[in-house]
């Protein structure tokens, strides 16, 4: 029974305790029993047996948020260890994500990492438009957890990448400057002119998301014509969230494309909530979902499920939630008061499944690229 | 006795051609070899000679725009020229490679402009502080472009000093952000320093005893100083047009985060093909690239090899003081250097300030120690995956001077056979200043997948990374710049030095090491200082090379500072993490000069 002490991030009252997963490395992970109501800060239920001292590795690829001092990266790591005897996990973080696995897979040589944590639809979308070998595994059919996961958020038909979490962009504004939009053909009007600021879609995450948004509510051939106007009017794409929400902040724009979850980071006695408020166009917000994968090449393919079940379980994801500042992926988790109190979900939730960006995702990229520099 | 003469005088003489296939060597393996992995494919189909990728971007209007009728219907030209005249000349289509020129071309005349008076109170004035000036005028080379844009924002937003200060005169607001101008004037503040540091360098080695001749006779000072000094400086001012002109038109973050896509570059394309794995289109896009710096580098060579300026490194010009009592009040030139350090505050030391300034405000706008905590909590965290700052510190400076180890013989080893001339060797030199002149996205590419990935070398399997391919990677990239720097400065030395040096006996390399290098300390030194900027500042490989966490530079860790999400989205620990380069690097300048300074063999 060792006693585990987790840097808490501020604001976080409860305890978390571990579900006692069954995790013995047998194959078939059996269902876990034992759902522990636990606000206890015991440590787990005996339920680990050891495999013989069986020392595992599982290398895990992520962006580099994800790791560090506080991240959620780092939490599930330890409690991961701390449930299982001989387990360690490690993170590999390239520079270029998940393009570092693609690339590898197509010079033939071995993928380096077990499995990929930040996966989005459109890269799914990529790694298998780019490869002709399978570059993931099937999970979701070999998951416990899987059904747990609102059905909204699944993104891959073919279960190889299975959601964790999610975010919503919409719009972040300032309430002394402007109304917020009702609907994007609003965005068009002299009231909003040099009014917004988002990101391109080439390179930044909530940028692409805004794009699709704009496609998914203006159709796949007319979403040009609504950007020369978005054009017209002044709107600035700066090259990713940061100098976006930076320039925003310094009063370049009264209107950012950001996430619902803004003021997770921004309440306090002394901030000035009028600059954080979040809107939604059309009563939208666009789902950008974020998935794991286990990848074809992995030799500890079980160790692998086991962790992906492990972060499906509500204590877990609801940790994640609060350090990753993105919402559960699965019903039954609760984030705590705080986290509810601040960030916002969409009434209504968009997003295009994997079928729809199959093929024309980076096709929509480029055009949409084209129509905004064509000098 | 004689037999050790004899075979030291055997290695001596066979040193510079040594020191020219290491060079290559080197060359061949951290540059050619990858870079040209990536290039060939733009060019090669299935093991075939293919002209289509080529030909579809020159023939596209979206990237070459009005030119493209010159590859797509040669024939039609000339009528298409008569139907613009007739129309009035109304404004043609740039295309992609059109406004990455133009823009280039804006930035480097506004870098020009605003490095040259730098160069002359430098070169020409004396005042307190005036070498340790000139020693950090490279530091804005070597800040990453997420701190420009922050210090940029803050001094041009709306909420920004600069409009504040309009405001107090009664003008303004000004929207900068997100304009040409703003772009313009970011590549001004990398690169002004740049004309500067090179031209105050070669101000520094006019002959006063030449100026004193040509007044002696009767020349006008304005007469002398275009008849003497302005050919010694032209090469440099020059060079650094070009430099300029060569990195502005590869930029490519500082134009999406100050002005955005509307402004996008050829090098925006090019990441973004990368982004999305179509790698054949991105090595299209930088071939073109590369064969038109290089081009333009060439022509440049070309230009540089005619000038021929004798200067026998004799006394520089003596330096006026720069505040003369109450007088200069009333001085015309000095009230001018007034406006001029009063434009280089705005531009070039505001932007620093404010970085500075950031790094201590909280989001609310009081001051905050928060930031500087945060490092020191990173330094003394354990948790895995967190980045240090220190060993990033630590980290930077050794590859620094490992790279300037590297760089100072294979950039002097290229500037002498550079100006030795001969057939070809302005062809030569060009190709061997080709990592000037390819994206460094390309170049990052290149190594990830032969050397990062491994690659096979007569039936074995080969990964390179680690801190000595980034050292190799850097003083590729640097040396360049030492050969800009001295090769000017050999070729405008007096050859009866070397001669003499010769004929009582002395082998080249000791002719080079004790008579024409000595004599050229002062660019030797501004080479160094580049070098030295260029290893500290460079991101896009040294990422890619940097094995797992231990090998991570200072600006990879400011990187990973902007990520962190305990703090939220808040480019503090960034700004801290800037300050601390910033630091590092001024100091790092100032000991290299005054080391440097001492240097006598």
């Amino acid at each position: 029974m060792r006693r585990r002490t987790f840097l808490r991030t501020a604001g976080v009252g409860s305890v978390v305790a571990l579900a006692g997963c069954a995790g013995d490395g047998d194959q078939n992970g059996t269902p876990s029993d034992t759902q522990q109501d636990g606000t206890s800060g015991d440590g787990p239920q005996n339920g680990t047996t050891t495999t013989g001292n069986r020392e595992r590795t599982l290398t895990v690829a992520t962006y580099s948020s994800f790791t560090g001092d506080d991240t959620a990266g780092n939490y599930l790591k330890s409690a991961f260890e701390d449930e299982r005897d001989g387990v360690t996990v490690e993170f590999e973080v390239p520079e270029n994500g998940l393009n570092q696995y693609i690339l590898q897979k197509q010079q033939g040589s071995n993928v380096s990492a077990d499995m990929y944590v930040g996966l989005n639809t459109a890269e799914l979308v990529r790694a298998e438009d780019g490869l002709d070998a399978e570059l993931f595994l099937d999970s979701r059919g070999e998951l416990d957890r899987a059904d747990a996961i609102k059905p909204d958020l699944e993104i891959d038909p073919e279960g190889r990448a299975v959601t964790y979490d999610t975010g919503y962009i919409t719009l972040v504004y300032d309430e002394d400057e402007v109304d917020p939009p009702a609907t994007f053909d609003e965005l068009l009007e002299p009231a909003y002119e040099d009014a917004l600021i988002t990101q391109n879609a080439q390179q930044s995450d909530p940028g692409r998301a805004f794009l699709l948004w704009t496609i998914a509510d203006q159709g796949e051939d007319e979403y040009l014509d609504y950007w020369q106007g978005l054009l017209d009017n002044g709107v600035r794409i700066l090259s990713d969230w940061e100098p976006a929400y930076n320039a925003y902040l310094d009063g370049s724009a009264p209107m950012v494309v950001s996430y619902s979850t803004d003021q997770v980071y921004y309440h306090g006695p002394d901030v000035d909530m009028s600059r954080h408020q979040v809107g939604f166009i059309e009563d939208q917000g666009y789902a950008n979902p974020e998935a794991m994968a286990r990848f074809a090449d992995t030799d500890t393919a079980d160790l692998a499920l086991e962790f992906m079940d492990f972060v499906l379980q509500p204590e877990q994801q609801a940790e994640i939630a609060v350090r990753n500042v993105q919402f559960p992926a699965v019903e039954d988790a609760d984030p705590g008061e705080e986290f509810s109190e601040y960030a916002y979900e969409p009434p209504e939730p968009v997003t295009h499944t994997y079928d729809e960006l199959q093929g024309k995702v980076d096709e929509w990229i480029e055009q949409w690229a084209r129509q905004i520099a064509g000098p | 006795m004689t037999a050790d003469r004899t075979v030291s005088r055997a290695l001596q003489r066979a040193a510079l051609p040594v020191g020219v296939a290491a060079t290559i060597a080197v060359l061949l393996v951290v540059f050619y070899y990858p870079v040209g992995n990536v290039l060939a494919s733009a060019v090669r189909d299935g093991g075939h000679f293919t002209s289509a990728p080529i030909r579809a971007v020159l023939t596209d209007p979206f990237y070459t725009g009005v030119a493209h009728h010159l590859f797509a219907d040669p024939l039609g030209v000339p009528a298409g020229v008569v139907d613009w005249t007739g129309a009035g000349f109304p404004s043609v289509r740039l295309g992609l490679f059109g406004f990455t020129a133009y823009q280039a071309l804006l930035s480097t005349v506004a870098s020009v402009l605003l490095g040259l008076p730098g160069a002359y109170v430098l070169a020409r004035y004396d005042f307190r502080g005036r070498r340790t000036i000139t020693s950090l005028t490279l530091v804005p080379f070597v800040l990453p472009s997420i701190l420009v844009a922050v210090g940029f924002r803050a001094m041009f937003s709306r909420r920004g000093v600069a409009n504040d200060l309009l405001g107090a005169v009664g003008l303004g607001p000004v929207e900068l952000l997100g304009t040409l101008q703003i772009v313009v004037l970011a590549h001004a503040f990398y690169n002004a320093p740049l004309v500067t540091r090179l031209v105050t360098t070669a101000w520094e080695g006019v002959d006063r005893r030449q100026v004193e001749s040509a007044r002696s006779l009767g020349a006008s000072r304005i007469r002398a100083f275009s008849d003497v000094v302005l050919p010694a400086l032209a090469p440099a001012i020059l060079t650094g047009a070009v430099l300029t002109f060569v990195f502005t038109f590869m930029s490519f973050p500082i134009v999406l985060t100050l002005g955005g896509l509307d402004l996008a570059t050829v090098e925006v394309w090019i990441y973004a093909r990368v982004q999305s794995l179509a790698l054949r289109e991105a090595a299209t896009l930088a071939t073109l690239e590369t064969v038109l710096s290089l081009a333009f580098i060439y022509v440049y060579l070309r230009y540089e090899n005619r000038q021929v300026t004798t200067r026998r490194g004799g006394q520089s010009l003596p330096r006026e003081r720069l505040v003369a009592g109450w007088r200069s009040l009333f001085d015309p030139r000095r009230l001018a250097i007034a406006g001029y350090v009063a434009i280089v505050a705005v531009v070039i030391v505001g932007p620093l300030v404010s970085l500075l300034v950031e790094s201590v405000t909280d989001p609310s706008g009081s001051f905050t120690t928060a930031y500087y905590e945060f490092l020191l909590a990173r330094q003394s965290s354990g948790a895995v995956g967190t980045v240090r700052p220190l060993p990033a510190v630590i980290n930077s400076l050794v590859f620094g001077a490992g790279t300037l180890l590297l760089a100072i013989p294979m950039g002097v080893v290229v500037a002498v056979a550079a100006t030795r001339g001969g057939r070809g060797s302005r062809i030569a030199e060009a190709i061997l200043t080709a990592p000037l002149a390819v994206s460094g996205i390309v170049v990052g590419i290149g190594l990830l997948l032969t050397f990062v990935f491994g690659t096979t070398v007569a039936g074995h399997r080969l990964v390179v990374t680690g801190p000595v391919a980034i050292v190799f990677a850097h003083a590729a990239a640097a040396y360049p710049f030492v050969t800009r720097n001295v090769a000017p400065a050999l070729g405008g030395l007096d050859p009866r030095l070397r001669e003499v040096a010769r004929s009582l006996g002395a082998t080249r390399l000791r002719a080079l090491l004790e008579v024409e290098l000595p004599v050229i300390a002062p660019a030797l030194l501004a080479g160094a200082a580049f070098a030295f900027a260029i290893s500290i500042g460079e991101f896009d490989s040294t990422v890619l090379l940097a094995e797992g966490v231990d090998s991570y530079t200072m600006p990879v860790a400011l990187e990973r500072y902007i990520g962190t999400r305990s703090l939220g989205p808040n480019l503090g620990p960034a700004t801290a993490m800037g300050t601390v380069l910033l630091a590092v690097t001024a100091v790092s300048f100032v000991v290299i000069d005054r080391l440097g300074g001492r240097w006598e063999p």
